[in-house]
């Protein structure tokens, strides 16, 4: 039995983080920086939509705004946590001593496991944004890991890449999940097998517009599909379209 | 009598875990203590998050983890 969600982009939980006041701490750059977070799923305040999408819990929209922008130094365990640049430059650190500069097209897994911080920095004028996605591992307490990666939208031109999985090339984690993203300037159709039924692909489009199993999807619009052994997508002209798939 | 199995709750916060069979003896917390005799004003020690959103997880701990042992 097939099984979807649609997502419009409007649907999203949206919140503004600034850097003085009450989350002075959480988010660097006072007085002037602030984050746009627009949320696909429950995430802090925001708790009137849905808790997840299998091993998913935070797809997060972002935008980092002023020079200084930041998460602050803080800690996690457990959680995949993936930044997809889009625009900007984003400077990522954290404690397994990594200081990096990922620019569009850039892209990072950091497996938090027994423990680690990380901070995410705009050290530019212009605004970063980014696509934050958090994964439930397969295992508590793992081993901290990070791995960078690089999409060449030239390269992978109309054709549907993983960037994130077990696939050969892709950044892998501890978790039956896969990220993928397809950048199309020609009309085209896209057909995508989920690995079996039991995993869904939460479809989210960038930029451009997609019919995604028969659904028009906009601007930052989203669909989820389940249950399936494939289904199809259809670029009429540019689009950007992220696939996360995920055992259910 | 699977009300007796300890369970392990995750923050969706941050990601800290909470064992019922560890407790967190370090917060005062002692081992047994089941989450739903955690105070409901209990918050997670690493970033604040309310205990009402923590998700209850049933993943098994990392191969070498000290609590491998006890939570297969």
């Amino acid at each position: 039995m097939s099984n979807s969600f649609v997502l419009r982009a409007e649907e999203r939980g949206f919140d503004k983080i600034v850097s003085t006041g009450a989350t002075a701490a959480y988010v660097g750059g006072h007085p002037d920086a602030f984050i746009t977070r627009w949320s696909s799923f429950n995430f802090h305040d925001y708790q009137d939509g849905r808790p997840g999408f299998g091993r998913i819990r935070v797809f997060g929209d972002e935008t980092f705004n002023s020079p200084g922008c930041s998460y602050s130094m803080h800690r996690h365990h457990n959680f995949i946590i993936s930044a997809i640049v889009l625009e900007g430059k984003l400077t990522h650190l954290n404690t397994l001593g990594n200081i990096d500069e990922l620019l569009p097209g850039d892209f990072y897994a950091f497996s938090a496991g027994s423990g680690g911080f990380h901070e995410e920095l705009n050290m530019q004028s212009e605004p970063m944004k980014a696509i934050y996605l958090w994964l439930i591992p397969d295992r508590l307490l793992l081993p901290p890991t990070y791995a960078r990666g690089h999409f060449d939208a030239t390269a992978g031109m109309n054709r549907i890449t993983t960037l994130i999985g077990s696939d050969e090339g892709a950044v892998p984690i501890p978790q039956d999940a896969r990220v993928a993203r397809l950048v199309s300037d020609a009309p085209g159709t896209y057909q995508y097998e989920p690995r079996s039924r039991g995993h869904g692909v939460y479809v989210f489009v960038v930029e451009g517009e997609v019919v995604c199993d028969g659904t028009l999807l906009a601007r930052r619009d989203s669909k989820a599909v389940w249950g399936v052994d494939e289904f199809v997508c259809r670029t009429s002209g540019g689009a950007d379209v992220l696939f996360v798939e995920t055992i259910l | 009598m699977t009300d007796d199995v300890f369970k392990r709750w995750l923050c969706l916060g941050c990601g800290f875990s909470y064992d019922e069979a560890l407790g967190l003896p370090e917060h005062g917390i002692a081992p047994g203590t089941r989450w739903r005799d955690i105070p409901v004003d209990w918050c997670c020690p690493d970033c604040g998050t309310p205990k009402s959103r923590f998700e209850m997880v049933e993943i098994g701990y990392a191969a070498g983890q000290p609590v491998a042992d006890i939570a297969a």
